[in-house]
């Protein structure tokens, strides 16, 4: 994945490429001037809070919504124009939109039949996708008997036997319960290393993007603000809504005094040499679990150390919760393992620090 | 061990409640059960055995088991037989034909306006049947627009060409009379048919016209049952549209029925005649419902 300048001349085309692809909604821009290069084989996930144009984006790939300006390449074909029944591209849709008066097996032979593979071959085709799904035992139902994650494999079979050369996934996950979306997440990665085609996966849960994706767009007013691997923009989320929508962020101001910020109460935070611009205000963050939360009499164990007391204490099992109130940086969220029985009780005065290296900078 | 043995004997009260329970679905079967009782299954015993009787209205009539009134259908009227078919089968599916496309266009194009289009297709219900009809006799009016533009075009033939008083009169009323109860139904069963269905399928290679055939028809087919039922069912027994807007030639089995209760008062012929139309609707109605929707209509 690279941006539209990166792609090294001669190559193969990429899987999917959007060019200034602009969708407006009266005078709304729903998708604005986007540009986007999706690889052969990636599984690539875009996120965003409702009405970030992710949907319309996706809509816009798969033919369901025309662009109001720009164009869409799929594997350097233009395809801008053409009719979803006339691009190389499926899609699984939110509420799965499984054909009620159709068994599963017609429900998946339906793209087949109507290519006119002969019916030897779809009964073969669709045997075989049943199984990678785990649902051949259902072939002869209807979908209304089916759970909501049966009918879910239904809609991912439908579309994969195909043999798209881009699955388009329009949170196929949203309606399951969390147990059930979190077993899905490891098929649904299971199945796409498997058949090794493009997925382009939507969704507004930041948790299933990292668990699944090797590329991450985040999308924020209909354009695309950070763009990577899950660890390289969680680690360096570089705007505050990707630093607030992608995990939990503390955000603080302060100046630049040489390689330090200083903050409003006069405590120094040093960030990774070299991440500072030279000089001014900047904004700055730390993640809540990067925190190290210590009595107030103790040594700071990172360089980077502030004092506060708690207001607030949840213990969620996995981990404990803490709100603390600083006077340099406000109330920061804490997250701490709990890896010993030490617990702050909410009053208490406590020492925060954290590694420069996990300083990041989110603008000026 | 077994459970049940452990099982604490259920009081007095749970019993009780258990039996009111019980009681519960009879008790408000009750009214509709006795309406059926009283006004159908007396009724059709009563046809049943009037059409077995022989008398007149002076002499009164007896039941004598005989059946003259039964062969009498089977004899002499035939025409009128085939014609209530021939105008209920005609009225179907030339009003299914008109139906289909305008309830798919209330469901699918009219967005904001699908309320004043429904109530467009039903404000006409609210002027009586008789009225309805009558009005149709201004409109094929031999000096009517309708028949002075077919003349001109050739398709009637000038000056003797006429619409009222033909079968195609009787046609046009029926389709018109019972257009309401065809579109309604169908329409719907359309606006059921969530639109993500039809991307489903054009995502899946299927055309407009396939996504159509192989989405939208069969998710229709409940209305369309409905729909056809709700005009042939009626069509087949109707008398007014030959009536107004026919002749004798098209006499339909209703006329003669009125006629045999109402006019010659030959009570155990019209029971017979009527007891034959009923059957034979009854017949059409089940072989078409097994093989056409089944399903449908039990989901």
């Amino acid at each position: 994945m690279s941006e539209n300048q990166d792609r090294p001349p001669g190559g193969e085309p990429p899987a999917v490429e959007l060019v200034e692809v602009t969708k407006s909604f009266g005078d709304f821009n729903a998708v604005d001037s986007l540009s986007l290069d999706i690889g052969e084989n990636q599984f690539f996930a875009v996120i965003g809070p409702s009405g970030c144009g992710k949907t319309t984006t996706l809509r816009m790939v798969g033919g369901f919504e025309e662009p109001t300006a720009g164009t869409i390449r799929l594997h350097g074909e233009d395809v801008t124009g053409k009719k979803p029944y006339q691009r190389p591209v499926n899609t699984v849709f939110q509420s799965y939109a499984l054909f009620p008066h159709l068994t599963i097996f017609e429900n998946v032979a339906f793209g087949l039949r109507r290519q006119g593979v002969e019916s030897a071959d779809v009964a073969r085709r669709v045997g075989e996708m049943l199984e990678l799904v785990q649902l051949s035992q259902v072939a002869k139902r209807k979908p209304r008997q089916l759970s909501g994650g049966q009918q879910q494999r239904v809609a991912l079979a439908r579309a994969l036997v195909n043999h798209p050369r881009v699955l388009l996934l329009d949170e196929p996950l949203g309606a399951l319960d969390l147990k059930l979306r979190k077993e899905m997440q490891i098929e649904l990665k299971r199945i796409q290393q498997e058949v090794g085609i493009t997925f382009v996966h939507v969704t507004h849960d930041q948790e299933e993007a990292m668990t699944m994706a090797d590329t991450i767009a985040v999308m924020n007013r209909g354009h695309i603000e950070r763009m990577g691997e899950p660890v390289e923009i969680y680690d360096d989320p570089r705007t505050p809504f990707v630093a607030s929508f992608l995990g939990a962020s503390n955000l603080m101001e302060g100046d630049i005094d040489g390689d330090v910020v200083v903050l409003a109460g006069g405590d120094r935070v040093r960030a990774t040499p070299g991440a500072l611009p030279n000089h001014g205000r900047v904004a700055i963050g730390v993640r809540p679990e990067k925190i190290l939360l210590q009595p107030a009499d103790e040594q700071p164990l990172h360089p980077n150390g502030l004092k506060g007391t708690v207001t607030d204490t949840s213990f969620i099992g996995v981990s404990t919760h803490y709100l603390v109130r600083t006077e340099s940086a406000g109330e920061l969220a804490v997250v701490v393992q709990n890896l010993d029985t030490r617990r702050f009780a909410p009053g208490t005065s406590v020492l925060l620090s954290w590694e420069p290296g996990h300083t990041f900078v989110v603008g000026g | 061990m077994t459970a049940t043995a452990d099982r604490p004997a259920r009081t007095e009260a749970a019993e009780r409640a258990e039996r009111r329970r019980r009681r519960v679905p009879y008790l408000l079967l009750a009214p509709g059960l006795l309406w059926l009782l009283v006004f159908y299954v007396i009724p059709m015993f009563q046809l049943g055995t009037t059409s077995l009787q022989e008398g007149t209205l002076e002499t009164g009539y007896r039941f004598t088991g005989n059946v003259e009134s039964w062969t009498s259908v089977f004899t002499t009227y035939l025409p009128q037989l085939r014609n209530s078919l021939l105008f209920a089968f005609g009225a179907t599916a030339i009003g299914l034909l008109v139906a289909y496309p305008l309830a798919y266009a209330i469901a699918f194009y009219t967005g904001r306006w699908k309320g004043l289009f429904l109530s467009l297709l039903l404000v006409p219900l609210l002027v009586p049947f008789l009225l309805r009809t009558l009005a149709w006799r201004v409109i094929l009016a031999d000096q009517g627009v309708i028949v002075s533009t077919l003349q001109t075009l050739g398709i009637l033939p000038d000056a003797t060409g006429r619409l009222l008083s033909t079968g195609w009169a009787v046609l046009a009323g029926l389709i018109y009379n019972y257009l309401a109860f065809m579109t309604l139904p169908i329409y719907v069963a359309l606006d059921k048919i969530e639109p993500r269905l039809l991307e489903a399928a054009n995502d899946l290679y299927a055309n407009p016209w396939t996504a159509f055939r192989k989405v939208t028809l069969p998710l229709s087919m409940p209305g369309v049952i409905s729909g056809t039922l709700l005009t042939f069912i009626p069509a087949a027994g109707d008398y007014v549209n030959v009536d107004l807007l026919g002749n004798r030639t098209w006499t339909m089995m209703g006329n003669v029925i009125q006629s045999k209760f109402l006019v010659i008062v030959d009570y155990p012929a019209a029971a017979a005649i009527s007891l034959t139309l009923m059957a034979i609707v009854v017949t059409m109605v089940v072989v078409y419902v097994r093989r056409v929707g089944t399903e449908e209509l039990l989901q």
